[in-house]
């Protein structure tokens, strides 16, 4: 064995050696589970987006059912059909509408799919006889006559196959188990239940065409596709075309969810470096000693590194088994919970991307703790003589690991304007905290020096210990920053899902309703007694233009506005602001007006899509264009009725617009009066209606999923700031216990010791608070539009509440989690 | 009991233990460092314990002092104001003692200033900094006063030291080998500054140390043994017989 071998296994062995009589020091324990947090969370992370995003590509590949499809709401004309066969290899047509089926006594509001005979065009369509019974490859869909229902539908009306069925008072034989359509990508996260008949039946239907999504299945080759894409931009822009090289549908919903899964990293990485940064404080004197001891021994400065290298691989290694077990679990879960939103989204161990992640993570650990190592190559046997144990910090040294923070989040995260806006609040959120840790700590000397008791004594101590004070100062700041403003925008995004809900002014709510069906439903309503709250029309528009500009150019940013529009949206007309808005900008037309193409936009749409007053509009109506100016904006105003809009024009235009006309209305319905709807859903099928209790059903699901992850979440980042406090206050335990002590030695007693404290931790958790409340104002304002689409409207009491509980935690753990320096005596002075 | 008298450094106040015994437990076995110890000190004079290591010279220190209990034996502090004796427990010592330490134990962030006023400024005196001046000035570090303890030699830290044990006026200093750190001459300088200072103030100076040069200064010297204590030098005319016992 050569020298170097064997003095390497020699330092590997002291390491062990070392590593296990360290096992149990609180800051090794405290490294260790910052180490073990991170790494979860990282793993269970990456693995997850990882297959999300697998599932989105897959799916999109395998989903489409063509190589690209072309929708819209409007029959396409037979110009329109013979125009689009000459520019593809092939094509097939389905139609789509949203019905209330009802059969015996169930009923369910389903989505019913008509397809042409050479329907599939690519792709497996399975079918079965049984839900127990052998999948089948179907190679048509439904001949005439014929109705295919999905699993979930066939189970919850408890068919059977042969069973009639009738629909709009046409007859349909239940003949196959739809298992699977190879088509069903465009349907995003609908988990609508599903039943597919031949295209030929749905005109016997004689459903109104306008209710209707028409689209066509394309076999093209990559060559084809831009003249398509053209041509549908000339002669369909309303239509919507997807295709294989394009963006899945809900690419867009996925890109937020991952900017605040990004944003969420990048805090947790913050988080862990402020710990890691004040767990090293301590380590670095313990090791500086430990290498001057070695030193003074007759060994070289290398060994104290490789020793003290060695000792925090052993630390890592022995970490993974757990991280990993503990990762797949979280992993696992995750996959659970977005099965609500991605279907089929199945469970699976990326072995090549873990050790891309657990190598990154162990990389940045090492960076985090290479301020311990290079303060190895400074240590000397003189140090031994000196102060070895010196932890005053090093403002330098500092400042390197935030850089290296911020070049390895920089690199690692890919949404570089994120990253930078809260690497942006952070430092304004530092320099905040240190310059009222300044002013606090003076300005409180200064009026105290004439003032008795304890109080002018704290200020007067924190004051002379400005640098280290600072840095635990810091250190809790950017703790409770990071947390109040996690707390917050989860808060607010919760929010914002719920204020959807809005109040509601009746139990039922029909969302679109024909003309006939309305006043049908007027008289079944005042015959049977039932009241009808509000009653609103509208027609459908798509918007297509903003300045004459399309929506991709014009904005690229996700948002809710952004995917609304990309379908059609409801346009009300009037002649006064109705009773349940609120003008916030531009004026209101008159009702004599003889300016038609002029509209109000509601507000936050107007924020989110970047609009002002007197943007120019373009819309397709019935197939025709219209342009409109933004003439004012209004938002909801509560109590008045829960039907708003968020695009409403004058009255007037109506001369000008030929297209249906819908309406919405809300009835209360009660308990006893429920099963009369049945009536009303056998005469118009596709009356849609939603119950309240369906509605609300809805979002609870969602509200309940987004607060587990906020629980998740929240609990994460409360360990990690707990870890960063205690690691603060582990760093400078020596010092504080050597300070009560002296305290002591001056004739005071443990009482006194324990009030100082007291105070001291409030004037930090105070200087802390308010910086905490500044930065994640600014942090707020900064980046929740920018990231969310959210309008950052801060609510100060909740801010000032949640800042409380947080802050009275901090001085409560800061308190007993200090108790250990109290616990100091005149002895150990002697014995030193 | 404790007294309820202004602090008056004038008036003699003594400390007196009877019978102090002081043992321990390690590994389950019992330790004994001193028995039937009898010992008085008195306010105003100085007195030093000398002693091999691990004699129990610290605690008997830490016992005198009333930071901690003696295992068997009594410990009364007595304290003469004005017009009356006040005889109380000997934690009625805490706010008439200070302490010196061989490793000075200064604050490293505060300034030598700052570092003597901490014990005024706790007290809530509004005139701690110029005493704190005042006292620097005494142990002749006036020139010295806004430097970190880290730029002052080491006699210069015990001085600094010396003088915030002092600013407070305590009645009794208990100094734990004071001149254990430094060079014999910086030694002879802290011994003169010690006693002087503490003569000055009024406060009995008791000093664990195994210098004799430092021991020779003071009024009464002491030598700890496992044996008892003994004394070697003392003023035993005009106050009561100040008695070793051995075991």
């Amino acid at each position: 064995m050569s020298i170097a071998s064997r003095a390497l296994l020699e330092n590997t062995k002291l390491a062990w050696q070392f590593y296990r009589q360290e096992y149990h020091l609180p800051q090794q324990r405290l490294l260790r589970w910052t180490q073990a947090i991170l790494l979860i969370f990282m793993l269970a992370l990456t693995q997850s987006s990882f297959s999300v995003q697998q599932y989105l590509t897959q799916n999109l590949q395998g989903l489409l059912g063509a190589d690209a499809q072309i929708s819209q709401r409007q029959p396409f004309t037979n110009q329109q059909v013979n125009d689009l066969s000459e520019q593809v290899k092939e094509l097939v047509a389905t139609q789509q509408i949203k019905i209330n089926f009802s059969h015996q006594e169930s009923r369910q509001y389903i989505s019913l799919k008509a397809v042409a005979d050479s329907y599939p065009l690519q792709g497996e369509l399975l079918t079965a006889t049984s839900l127990t019974g052998n999948t089948e490859l179907s190679l048509t869909g439904p001949k005439q006559g014929e109705i295919w229902f999905d699993s979930r539908l066939f189970a919850s009306f408890s068919l059977e196959v042969g069973d009639i069925i009738h629909i709009a008072k046409q007859e349909f034989v239940f003949t196959k188990l739809i298992k699977h359509e190879p088509d069903r990508l465009m349907e995003g996260h609908n988990v609508a239940m599903r039943a597919m008949i031949n295209i030929a039946d749905m005109a016997k239907l004689n459903f109104s065409e306008n209710l209707i999504n028409y689209r066509y299945l394309l076999a093209l080759d990559s060559t084809q596709l831009s003249s398509l894409q053209d041509w549908q931009q000339q002669h369909l822009p309303a239509a919507q075309l997807v295709h294989k090289q394009g963006n899945h549908p809900l690419a867009l919903f996925w890109q937020r969810t991952e900017n605040f899964i990004g944003l969420a990293s990048i805090i947790l990485f913050f988080m862990a470096a402020i710990a890691i940064e004040q767990i090293s404080l301590k380590h670095q004197s313990k090791e500086q000693y430990f290498s001057a001891v070695c030193m003074s021994l007759g060994a070289s400065k290398g060994t104290g590194i490789v020793v003290s290298i060695l000792k925090w691989c052993f630390s890592l290694t022995l970490l993974l088994p757990i991280a990993l077990l503990v990762s797949a679990a979280c992993h696992w879960l995750i996959i659970h919970y977005l099965t609500a939103s991605f279907p089929n989204l199945q469970w699976q161990w990326h072995y090549g991307l873990s050790l891309k992640t657990l190598t990154f993570v162990s990389v940045i650990f090492a960076l985090f703790y290479l301020p311990v190592w290079y303060s190895l190559l400074n240590s000397s046997v003189g140090k031994l003589f000196t102060s070895a144990k010196s932890t005053t910090s090093n403002l330098g040294q500092k400042l390197v690991t935030v850089a290296v923070l911020v070049i390895v989040v920089l690199a690692y995260s890919d949404n570089v304007l994120l990253t930078m806006m809260l690497v942006g609040a952070m430092l304004v959120t530092i320099l905040l905290i240190l310059l009222l840790s300044w002013l606090v700590l003076t300005i409180g000397e200064k009026l105290t020096q004439n003032l008795s008791g304890l109080l002018p004594f704290v200020f007067f101590m924190m004051k002379q210990r400005l640098v280290s004070k600072s840095t635990q100062i810091l250190g809790v700041g950017l703790s409770a920053f990071l947390l109040l403003f996690t707390l917050m925008l989860m808060h607010d995004l919760g929010k914002t899902m719920s204020s959807y809900q809005r109040q509601h002014d009746g139990n039922l709510m029909v969302s679109k309703a024909t003309n006939d069906q309305l006043s049908y439903l007027k008289n079944w309503a005042s015959e049977n007694n039932i009241s009808i709250r509000q009653n609103k029309s509208y027609l459908q528009a798509k918007l297509i233009e903003i300045n004459e500009k399309s929506l991709a150019e014009h904005t690229d940013k996700p948002s809710d506005s952004l995917a609304t529009f990309s379908r059609e949206i409801r346009m009300h007309w009037n002649d006064q602001l109705p009773s349940n808005n609120r003008l916030l900008s531009g004026t209101w037309w008159q009702a004599d007006t003889d300016n038609w193409q002029q509209i109000s936009v509601e507000q936050e749409v107007l924020t989110d899509m970047g609009l002002k007053l007197d943007d120019a509009l373009t819309f397709i109506i019935s197939g025709q264009r219209y342009t409109f100016t933004i003439a004012a904006s209004h938002e909801f105003k509560p109590g008045n009725g829960s039907i708003t809009f968020w695009i409403q024009m004058p009255t007037a235009a109506l001369a000008h617009i030929h297209a249906n006309h819908y309406s919405m209305a809300s009835l209360e319905i009660s308990e006893l009066q429920q099963p009369l709807l049945a009536e009303l859903w056998q005469k118009f099928p596709t009356l849609r209606m939603v119950s309240l209790q369906q509605m609300t059903e809805r979002y609870d699901n969602l509200l309940a999923m987004i607060t587990k992850v906020i629980s998740g979440f929240s609990m994460l980042i409360i360990l990690l700031a707990g870890i960063v406090i205690l690691a603060s206050i582990n760093a400078v335990e020596a010092n504080e216990q050597k300070k009560n002590s002296i305290i002591m030695s001056f004739g005071f007693n443990r009482t006194t010791c324990l009030k100082l404290n007291i105070i001291e931790w409030l004037i930090t958790a105070m200087i802390a608070a308010c910086g905490a409340i500044l930065g994640t104002y600014l942090a707020g304002l900064l980046i929740y539009k920018s990231q969310f689409s959210l309008n950052y409207q801060p609510d100060f009491v909740w801010l000032f509440v949640t800042l409380f509980i947080i802050l009275t935690s901090v001085t409560s753990l800061g308190i007993i989690a200090s108790r250990k320096s109290l616990n100091s005596s005149i002895r150990q002075l002697m014995a030193e | 009991m404790s007294s309820t008298t202004p602090r008056c450094n004038t008036q003699a106040s003594y400390i007196q233990l009877s019978n102090i015994s002081q043992s321990f437990t390690l590994n389950d076995a019992k330790v004994t460092l001193f028995e039937q110890l009898n010992l008085t000190i008195r306010q105003g004079q100085s007195y030093a314990i000398m002693g091999p290591s691990g004699a129990g010279k610290s605690s008997l220190l830490m016992l005198m002092s009333g930071l901690e209990q003696p295992s068997s034996g009594q410990g009364v502090y007595v304290k003469d104001d004005v017009k009356e004796s006040h005889e109380s427990s000997l934690e009625a010592l805490r706010s008439d003692i200070g302490f010196i330490f061989q490793q000075f134990h200064l604050l490293p962030e505060l300034t030598a200033l700052n570092n003597v006023a901490l014990p005024l400024k706790l007290r809530g005196d509004k005139e701690a900094i110029s005493k704190a001046k005042l006292m620097l000035k005494k142990v002749g570090l006036q020139d010295r006063i806004n430097h970190n303890p880290n730029e002052l030699s080491g006699g210069e830290q015990q001085r600094v030291a010396i003088a915030r044990a002092l600013v407070f006026e305590p009645r009794y200093i208990f100094a734990d080998e004071p001149t254990g750190n430094l060079d014999e001459n910086s030694a002879r300088d802290i011994a003169n500054i010690l006693l002087s200072c503490c003569k000055d103030s009024n406060a009995a100076l008791i000093m664990v140390t195994h210098s004799q040069v430092l021991a020779n200064k003071a009024e009464h010297i002491f030598n700890l043994t496992h044996d008892g204590l003994t004394q070697i030098k003392g003023h035993n005319a005009k106050i009561e017989q100040l008695e070793a016992a051995c075991r």
